[in-house]
């Protein structure tokens, strides 16, 4: 199975709160093929950045396991976990709060690579930040800038450098453009995909934003407070949307036209708390459809059509 | 029923006069929505502020125009007249439902606040008509007496949103008010400012970066670039004919839900920085179609036909390009 990148099975993560036992991701599998693009969308809430934070293991799953270029890596730890690092990277969704205030543009890109100790020679440290400033779109003349003197668009650029510094193979995308104002977002996902093509990098993108997700991804999950609803290559998923979550969502968005018909579906009500959640379908209560079975059993993940699985008695 | 007319306003620092906003004139009319959209530091919100009088000054100053509201001319009255108006008949609703109530005051308390205060209403008699207005905002009028932690993101604005009803005003300023919200709370929060502009025969001033919210709720559009109006019509005209340069390059960087385009066309460049900004036309450095009177001569804004403005030479003979 090397043609798959990343392989999460039945992946976990509760966190412990003295109101009780928050499930942030719930029993969440899905696999990443090299080279390809994952999108996560879902609203607030819904528990997508603990998930890609678990894949890459910044935070460690309470169970389930973590495949990674064919090796199990749920239980890395210390040196193996220090390697897994350059394999895996994260582009953050603030570019104004992921960059140290105190440190040049430099400094920040060649970080990583102290860290790793990558470079034999200074020689060779100065040369990869250039260059990783040049794939990136960030003039050389910002080389000893400091992050406050830059726009978001630039910053979020260095965001990326940092990421690509020590080659890795798989990077999580945690909302890099929700920040960004829109003719600069066109900018920054048209680079992302032009450094996917040539360096083969494998992304998971994470983004409440369903255009942009549909613009980029080559698969997609829909989750609702730590479950996978809807899975489904985008084309399939935005053709045919199923699961009565993933239709509201989309029918919810705001399309830039005017005069169209639309059937816009309006949900009552707001997504429940993740704490202790009752069985059933963790969307009944909101669900148009609901019947007794969805509030006493929990639907699992079907597969419809090829590739296509969606999680819903009524389906 | 809202008029600006040649409304500049700038920001006077230590490092130089930034021009936020120049020379924008637009009206609003009654029981209608114009959206005024544009990106971070085009100037919306100070266009705002500016009509309420709320410029922090300093460093702000008010360097000329008129707002006129309702045959009244906000700047010529005293700062006494001036509250009297703001809260009753024009309010405002800000981006951040988080950060505009007040966490130690109960919503029951924040929404009576301005009832009290403008129509002098007994503690009694507020207390009712605000349960009134929360009901009219969709939330139960038993939470009444709960404080802001205790209501989700989406309740938040809807309190927002009936504090700003409470005194009839005639206008109603939304400053980016779905931003901070998902988009299945955006919908219901857009259906609700819809129902109620309906009910009420408001005018709204709708003020957002989302041209997908303009497309919904509005029905006239000003874009906004560096400070000035750039474009400006019905929104079937900037929708379906848009033209000047800068509307276009928005338009081509979103991506489309409708349709699939590999590549996006994003604009190139960024936005000048308004402290220094370039002789001649703002958006020259970004245009695709720039030419020599661009960089030396400010574009006029030029009537292209029932009413739809451009600020952009190319348009320059009242008709279609001629460069």
């Amino acid at each position: 199975m090397l043609d798959n990148l990343v392989e999460v099975k039945n992946l976990k993560k509760y966190f412990n709160t003295p109101s009780g036992v928050l499930h942030a991701v719930d029993d969440v599998s899905f696999e990443i093929p090299r080279g390809k693009t994952l999108g996560i969308v879902g609203e607030s809430g819904c528990g997508k950045s603990t998930l890609g934070r678990v894949s890459m293991r910044l935070l460690d799953s309470t169970s389930g396991t973590i495949i990674f270029d064919g090796k199990d890596i749920t239980d890395a730890s210390g040196a193996d976990l220090k390697a897994l690092r350059c394999e895996m990277q994260m582009i953050f969704q603030d570019p104004y709060a992921s960059l140290d205030p105190r440190m040049e543009v430099g400094e920040l890109i060649g970080e990583p690579l102290k860290v790793h100790k990558v470079c034999a020679s200074k020689d060779e440290y100065n040369s990869t930040i250039k260059s990783l400033m040049d794939t990136v779109g960030l003039a050389e003349r910002f080389l000893h800038s400091f992050p406050h003197e830059l726009d978001g668009g630039r910053r979020q650029r260095i965001g990326i450098a940092r990421a690509l510094a020590l080659k890795p193979q798989y990077i999580v995308c945690d909302e890099p453009v929700s920040a960004l104002d829109v003719s600069i977002q066109a900018q920054i996902l048209n680079l992302m995909q032009d450094i996917q093509k040539e360096r083969k990098l494998t992304y998971m993108f994470i983004t409440h934003d369903l255009s942009v997700v549909k613009h980029i991804s080559d698969e997609i999950c829909v989750m609702y407070l730590g479950q996978i609803v809807e899975k489904s290559p985008t084309k399939e998923l935005f053709a045919n949307p199923t699961h009565p979550y993933s239709v509201a969502l989309l029918s919810a968005i705001p399309i830039p036209k005017v005069n169209i018909e639309r059937n816009r579906i309006i949900l009552k009500g707001e997504i429940t708390s993740p704490i202790n959640p009752k069985p059933g379908c963790r969307f009944a209560k909101r669900c148009l459809y609901a019947t007794e079975r969805c509030f006493a059993e929990s639907p699992e993940l079907r597969e419809i059509s090829k590739g296509h699985f969606v999680a819903c008695h009524n389906i | 029923m809202l008029e600006v007319k040649n409304l500049s306003i700038n920001y006077e620092t230590h490092e130089g006069i930034i021009k936020a906003v120049s020379n924008i004139s637009f009206s609003v009319e009654k029981g209608k929505t114009l959206g005024l959209a544009g990106e971070t530091g085009a100037g919306k919100t100070t266009t705002a502020l500016g009509i309420m009088r709320l410029i922090p000054t300093p460093p702000g100053v008010v360097k000329g125009g008129e707002v006129i509201l309702d045959g009244i001319s906000l700047y010529s009255l005293k700062k006494r007249q001036m509250r009297s108006i703001r809260g009753s008949e024009v309010s405002m609703i800000f981006q951040d439902p988080m950060t505009s109530l007040n966490p130690v005051m109960t919503i029951g308390d924040q929404i009576s606040e301005s009832l009290r205060i403008h129509e002098k209403l007994s503690r009694a008699d507020a207390a009712k008509r605000a349960k009134e207005l929360l009901e009219l905002v969709g939330i139960p009028g038993e939470r009444y007496s709960e404080y802001p932690h205790e209501f989700s993101g989406g309740m938040r604005q809807r309190v927002v949103i009936a504090i700003s009803l409470a005194c009839n005003p005639q206008l109603l300023i939304a400053d980016e008010p779905t931003t901070a919200l998902d988009v299945t709370i955006q919908a219901q929060i857009l259906e609700l400012m819809n129902d109620l502009k309906k009910k009420l025969n408001m005018s709204v001033l709708m003020i957002t970066h989302d041209l997908g919210v303009v497309a919904e709720a509005c029905d006239d559009v000003a874009i906004m670039y560096a400070g000035e109006i750039v474009e400006y019509g019905t929104a079937e005209q900037i929708f379906n004919e848009m033209k000047h340069p800068y509307t276009i390059g928005l338009f081509g960087s979103i991506p489309k839900l409708d349709e699939d385009v590999d590549r996006l066309t994003p604009i190139k460049g960024m936005m000048p920085d308004p402290a220094n900004l370039p002789e001649g036309c703002n958006f020259q450095d970004r245009c695709p179609k720039c030419c020599a009177i661009c960089k030396k001569q400010k574009p006029e804004s030029f009537d292209i036909g029932n009413g739809h403005l451009v600020k952009c030479h190319l348009f320059s003979k009242g008709g279609e390009a001629n460069a």
